[in-house]
C-alpha cells in the first residue's frame, strides 16, 4: 500500500512537470531542456529556506516559486525574440549552469553529495490536490484566448503576428507559467524525498518530459496525462529490465514520430461531450 | 603564462570546432538543431576504443592513433547514414514541421547514449596510451604533444571539409540544397543523396571529435553531452554558419581555459552560460551575422 502511494505520488509530481512541458511544447511549440533545472530551483530554494533559515513552509514554497519566476525571466527575455532553436540551446545551458552552481556552492547546497535531512511534509492527498489545481489551470489556459493564440503562433508565427498577436509576450508568459509550475513541483518533490542531489535534474529528465508530451500527442492534454501515467507509473510496477526502459521509450517515440506524428491521442480531449458521443456511437 | 593559456585554449577550441562544424553542417541543410550529434560522438568514441583494442597487437603509437581515428570516423559516417535513414527520411518525405525533426534527433541521441550504457555499462574506460605524453618546449612555453596532434588533426579534417564544401561539385550540391531544396531538385540533384552525404560528413567529424573527447576526458556514456560546447560555439558564431562555428569554437576554447584559470573548472559552465546569454541579448545573430529564417 505504501509502495502504491509512493509510486502515485512520484507520478503526480512528474505529471506537474509534464504539464509544464506541455505548456511550453504543446502550446507554443518551444523546447525546453531546462525544465528539470526549474524543478531543482524549486526544491533547493524551498529546502534551504526552510532548513537553514527557519521560514515556515508556505513562505518557503512561495519564495521558491518566485525564484523560479525570476530564473524564467532571465532565461526567457533574451530568447523569446529569437528562433525556436535558441530557447532549447539556452535552456540546455541554463540546466548545466544550475547543476554547476549546485555542485560548487557546497557550503549551502551540500554540493555533489546532496542536501539531506529535509522533513517529509508532502502527502499523497496534497499531491493529488496540486495536480488537480495545476490541471485546472492548464485546461483553462488552453481554452482561453491566450491558449488559442498560442496554438496560432505554434503553427505559423508570422501569420499569428500579422493577426495582431504579441508573439514575444505570449511566449514569455507561457514559459514563465511553466517555470513557476515546475518550481512548485520541485517543492513537492523535496518535501517528499527528504533528499536532493544535483545529478537528479539533468537535461535527460527535461527531454523525457517533452517526449512524454509527444507520445500523448502534442495537441492533446488528455494524451499528456495518460502518457505520463503509462510511462512513469507503469514501469515502477513492472520493474523488469529497468535499464531498457529509456531505450523502449525512445523506440516508441521514433515509431510514433514516423508512423503517427499526431501522437496517441491526436486532437482528442476527454470531456463530457466526447464521452456522450462515444456512447452515442456505440448504441 | 598568458600565451601558454592561449595555446591551450586554441587546442581545446579546435576540438570544439569539430563538434560545432558537424552540428552546423546538418543545421545548414535541414534547418534544425541536431541533438543526435552528441549520441553519435559517444558511440564513435566507443567504436574507436574497440578498434584500438583490436589493433594494438599489430601497430602502436602514431599509426595506432591514426588507425583509431580512421575507424571512428568511418563508424561515425556510417552511423550518420543510419541516423538519417531511421530518424529523418520519413519526416522529410511527409514534409513534417521542424519540431518533429527536433524531437526525433533528441530521441536518437538519448537512445544511442542508452545503448552504450546497456552494452558497455556506465564504467569509465580509457584509451591505450598511444600518444607520447611528453611536451615540446619553446623558450618557457610548453605544449603537450597530444594537444598539438589534436590541433593538427582537427585543422586537417576541417581543411578537407572546407575544400570539399567550397571547391567540389558535391560541396556545391550541399550548399545549393541548404539554400533551396526545390531549386536543387529542379537542377537535377537528388536531395536524398545530398542529405545523406551531409550526414555522412557530419558523422565523420563527429567520429573524430568523439575520439578526441574520449582521450581528453576518458570514456563514459554521457561523453556526448559535451555537445553543448558545440551548441554554445554555434550560438556565438551564428547558427548554421560554418566559418562562424569555427571562430566561435576557438573563442569558446580560449575563454574557457582562461575562466578555468580564473574561477576554477566547477564554475566555468556558469560563466559560459552568462556569456552566451549576454551574447544573445546584444548580438543574437552571432558573429557571422547570418539571419536564418524558420523553415516554413
Amino acid at each position: 500500500m505504501e509502495y502504491l502511494a509512493s509510486t502515485l505520488t512520484f507520478t503526480g509530481i512528474s505529471l506537474i512537470g509534464v504539464l509544464g512541458a506541455y505548456l511550453v511544447t504543446g502550446l507554443t511549440g518551444l523546447f525546453s531542456f531546462g525544465q528539470a533545472a526549474f524543478l531543482a530551483v524549486g526544491a533547493y530554494v524551498s529546502a534551504i529556506l526552510f532548513k537553514n533559515f527557519g521560514l515556515p513552509l508556505p513562505v518557503a514554497a512561495v519564495a521558491a516559486m518566485i525564484t523560479g519566476l525570476i530564473a524564467g525571466v532571465i532565461v526567457g527575455v533574451p530568447t523569446v525574440r529569437l528562433r525556436r532553436d535558441y530557447i532549447s540551446l539556452v535552456t540546455f545551458g541554463f540546466g548545466e549552469a544550475i547543476i554547476a552552481v549546485l555542485n560548487n556552492s557546497t557550503s549551502i547546497t551540500g554540493g555533489a553529495t546532496g542536501l539531506s535531512g529535509v522533513p517529509q511534509y508532502t502527502t499523497f492527498p496534497l499531491v493529488l490536490v496540486s495536480v488537480l489545481v495545476c490541471l485546472a489551470i492548464v485546461i483553462s489556459y488552453k481554452n482561453s484566448k491566450y491558449g488559442r493564440q498560442c496554438l496560432a503562433l505554434r503553427s505559423d508565427e508570422l501569420a499569428a503576428r500579422s493577426m495582431g498577436i504579441n508573439v514575444e509576450r505570449l511566449k514569455l508568459m507561457t514559459f514563465l507559467m511553466a517555470s513557476v509550475m515546475t518550481s512548485f513541483a520541485g517543492v513537492l518533490f523535496v518535501f517528499y524525498t527528504t533528499y536532493v542531489e544535483p545529478g537528479a535534474f539533468g537535461w535527460v529528465v527535461s527531454a523525457e518530459w517533452t517526449i512524454i508530451v509527444f507520445v500523448g500527442g502534442i495537441n492533446s492534454l488528455t494524451g499528456a496525462v495518460v502518457a505520463t501515467v503509462l510511462l512513469t507509473g507503469l514501469p515502477e510496477f513492472l520493474r523488469f529490465a529497468s535499464e531498457w526502459r529509456i531505450a523502449i521509450y525512445c523506440i516508441i517515440v521514433l515509431l510514433i514520430l514516423n508512423f503517427r506524428p499526431s501522437g496517441m491521442f491526436g486532437q482528442y480531449e476527454i470531456s463530457l461531450r466526447s464521452i456522450k458521443q462515444l456512447f452515442g456511437k456505440g448504441a | 603564462m598568458t600565451i601558454q593559456l592561449l595555446i591551450n585554449g586554441i587546442s581545446l577550441g579546435s576540438v570544439y570546432a569539430l563538434i560545432a562544424v558537424g552540428f552546423a553542417l546538418v543545421f545548414n541543410i535541414l534547418k534544425f538543431s541536431n541533438f543526435a550529434h552528441g549520441g553519435l560522438m559517444t558511440v564513435t568514441a566507443y567504436i574507436g576504443y574497440v578498434a584500438s583494442l583490436f589493433l594494438r597487437n599489430y601497430i602502436s603509437d602514431l599509426p595506432l592513433f591514426v588507425a583509431t581515428l580512421v575507424a571512428a570516423a568511418l563508424g561515425g559516417g556510417v552511423l550518420g547514414l543510419i541516423l538519417e535513414r531511421v530518424a529523418f527520411r520519413r519526416l522529410r518525405d511527409s514534409n513534417s514541421s521542424v519540431i518533429y525533426y527536433f524531437i526525433s534527433s533528441i530521441t536518437m541521441g538519448i537512445l544511442m547514449e542508452n545503448f552504450i550504457t546497456i552494452f558497455a555499462s556506465s564504467n569509465f574506460y580509457s584509451y591505450p596510451p598511444f600518444l607520447p605524453s611528453a611536451a615540446l618546449h619553446f623558450a618557457n612555453l610548453s605544449v603537450a604533444i597530444p594537444d598539438l596532434l589534436m590541433l593538427c588533426f582537427s585543422a586537417g579534417a576541417l581543411g578537407i571539409l572546407l575544400f570539399v564544401l567550397y571547391r567540389t561539385k558535391i560541396g556545391l550540391a550541399i550548399r545549393t540544397t541548404s539554400f533551396d531544396v526545390n531549386t536543387a531538385r529542379l537542377m537535377g540533384m537528388d536531395p536524398n543523396a545530398v542529405v545523406a552525404t551531409t550526414f555522412f560528413a557530419a558523422g565523420v567529424l563527429g567520429g573524430i571529435s568523439g575520439v578526441f573527447l574520449g582521450i581528453n576526458y576518458t570514456l563514459y556514456p554521457q561523453l556526448g553531452q559535451l555537445i553543448v560546447k558545440g551548441f554554445v560555439a554555434s550560438v556565438i558564431g551564428g547558427l548554421g554558419s560554418i566559418s562562424g562555428a569555427l571562430i566561435g569554437a576557438v573563442l569558446l576554447g580560449v575563454v574557457e581555459i582562461f575562466l578555468i584559470g580564473l574561477v576554477g573548472a566547477g564554475w566555468a559552465p556558469v560563466f559560459i552560460f552568462v556569456i552566451m546569454l549576454v551574447f544573445l541579448l546584444l548580438r543574437p545573430r552571432g558573429i557571422s551575422g547570418v539571419v536564418v529564417q524558420e523553415k516554413a
